[in-house]
């Protein structure tokens, strides 16, 4: 069963401790949200759990140390997504999806017709059919944030570790980005660690959550095990005023959804 | 159902690839034969002193052009892509001005051109040493420490170039150092290319070997480090041998403008994507406008000419006409 477990983490930037002594245990087949405010911690703790920022403390998969593996050795285990990506150059969509299967190629070794064929259906699954030859560039935002998923998917790793992958994302594509998420998750017992701003959202496709308060986890609930008292009082201390209810669609699905109250003057 | 090629045109790049190879092919045929001394190819099979002019003066000329341009044009590409910076050239970490004033010092203190290319080829290499050096210094490897370092070595080499100057006799050893400094591919010595050139080569082919790992620089260094990039290795491999080349090539040529900010835009305007096609196109510009370039500068007037003048004079127009007839398209 694959496992990450994050000891007691601290890192910032320039001498500014940003998430301090965070510690929090994700079992593989789950997929946990990091909530909170702006400036609170979520794109640092994700930075520093995979070693893109140094920091103090230990992140261990299945009792390996993340923080002394390889790049390539690391890559293979652990995908990243960041909030945007640096590319600027003209390459088209499946060059970059492409790009996910470096850690298991040689220096000089060209991806494998095989891999093409992967790359190209899985950006069919993540929403981009017949997309493969357009320019990355030309993409919209969302398109692009698509793109980068099927190239964190595809490299198969183990742990997935996504900053805010649907904050350009239209309401459809959001719930089948989270849907492939939970999918990914559960089929090869993957963990994953996404960071996102809609609570919604967030209590109703993550196993788990992980609330961060002023650099500090305001601790972790469970939406589908803990009581909504429990749940209401931890995502009131970052939203404020809050209240869950229950809903059924007409598929007789049932959802949470949490409702913002008046902010005491 | 999977497409052979993936890069986003519907231009074949076949098509694009051949033409520009045959049009490099017949610049560097006319390359050999216009001059101030024209050739003839019964001359040069029958006449001893045709065969001199074609072996000594125009073979290496026309070698560096085709060579050197495509060298030139490669490199250009590659530090395009690494900085990820559209405006980046060699000049970017102090490799032009290492050269500029190794050559000012052979001028000064060194007999014979082999001489000044070889202290030219140092100058740049003590550039390339330096920059790259001072830039490990910070151990965060990030690429805007390799672009403030280079401007620290560039800054240096103007520095030891201006004392460089001061010294030199005006009448012929300061002529000289600027009329060098302008470029030319004029009086390149034979006995100095097979080495320049082999290690133009070697650099080359190694860029296109790792060309993959050029493309995954152009992401941001976290995100090429979750790609299983050793990014600050990996850079370090890459500018050498690209710096190397150039290294090779300014030092037979002197300066030359323009060819590497060039020839990558006119091949990714020309054939859509960041991909091998398109490297090779890039390194066929260089190609092209070098030797064109250097074909104007010997013929236009009665006196040879710097090559700059004509590389500018004709891709700067040749630039803008790409940019034009892209933006109509759309």
């Amino acid at each position: 069963m694959k496992q990450l477990q994050v000891n007691r983490i601290t890192a910032g930037y320039h001498g500014r401790r940003v998430v301090h002594d965070l510690s929090f245990t994700l079992a593989g087949g789950q997929v946990l949200g990091v909530l909170g405010a702006n400036g609170r911690g979520k794109t640092t703790l994700i930075k520093a759990v995979c070693g893109i920022l140094p920091h103090q403390g230990q992140c261990l998969l299945d009792g390996t140390a993340l923080e002394g593996l390889r790049p390539k050795a690391l890559a293979r285990l652990c995908g990243y997504i960041p909030q945007r990506s640096g590319l600027a150059i003209e390459l088209s969509a499946l060059d970059v999806v492409l790009m996910g299967f470096n850690p298991h190629l040689g220096l000089l070794q060209p991806p494998t017709p095989a891999m093409r064929r992967a790359a190209s259906a899985m950006l069919e699954t993540v929403g981009l059919p017949g997309r493969d030859r357009d320019s990355y560039l030309t993409l919209s935002e969302g398109q692009k944030q698509l793109c980068l998923l099927a190239r964190a998917l595809v490299g198969g790793a183990e742990l997935l570790l996504l900053d805010e992958p649907e904050s350009a994302l239209d309401l459809r594509a959001r719930h089948r980005t989270l849907h492939l998420l939970r999918e990914f998750a559960a089929k090869g017992d993957r963990a994953v660690l996404l960071s996102l701003h809609d609570p919604n959202l967030a209590l109703n496709f993550c196993d788990a959550l992980l609330l961060v308060e002023s650099s500090r986890a305001a601790g972790l609930v469970y939406p589908g095990k803990d009581s909504d008292e429990a749940i209401t009082a931890a995502l009131s201390r970052i939203y404020g005023p809050v209240c869950l209810r229950h809903c059924t669609d007409d598929n007789g699905q049932p959802h949470l959804v949490m409702l913002k109250e008046v902010d005491a003057p | 159902m999977t497409p052979s090629t993936t890069s986003p045109t519907r231009r074949p790049e076949a098509v694009l690839l051949s033409a520009a190879a045959l049009l490099v092919a017949a610049l560097a045929v006319a390359s050999l034969l216009v001059g101030k001394y024209p050739l003839t190819l019964d001359g040069i099979l029958h006449d001893e002193m045709q065969r001199q002019v074609f072996l000594t003066l125009r073979l290496p000329r026309a070698l560096t052009g085709v060579f050197g341009g495509f060298a030139l044009g490669v490199c250009g590409f590659v530090y395009q892509t690494v900085f990820r910076n559209p405006l980046a050239s060699p000049d970017i970490i102090g490799v032009s001005s290492g050269a500029s004033a190794g050559a000012a010092a052979g001028i000064l203190f060194l007999s014979g051109a082999a001489g000044i290319t070889l202290a030219a080829f140092g100058g740049a290499l003590a550039a390339v040493v330096l920059a790259l050096g001072l830039s490990a210094l910070d151990r965060g490897g990030q690429s805007g420490t390799i672009v403030l370092a280079g401007i620290a070595v560039h800054a240096l080499a103007q520095t030891v170039l201006m004392c460089l100057k001061l010294t030199a006799d005006p009448e012929r050893e300061l002529a000289s150092i600027e009329y060098w400094i302008m470029g030319s591919l004029n009086g390149i010595k034979a006995s100095a290319l097979p080495v320049n050139l082999a290690l133009c080569a070697l650099c080359v082919a190694a860029l296109f070997a790792l060309h993959r790992q050029v493309l995954l620089l152009s992401a941001e260094e976290g995100e090429a480090r979750m790609l299983g990039v050793n990014v600050t290795a990996l850079r370090l491999l890459v500018l050498l041998a690209a710096t190397l080349a150039v290294a090779a090539v300014v030092s037979l040529t002197g300066l030359v403008s323009f060819v590497g900010l060039l020839a990558p835009h006119a091949a990714r305007l020309l054939c859509k994507g960041s991909r091998l096609p398109t490297l090779a196109l890039s390194g066929l510009c260089g190609a092209a406008l070098l030797c064109g370039a250097d074909i104007l500068a010997r013929s236009v007037a009665a006196t040879e000419l710097p090559v700059s003048i004509f590389t500018s004079l004709l891709g700067a127009p040749f630039l803008v006409f790409l940019l034009v007839r892209e933006g109509r398209k759309v």
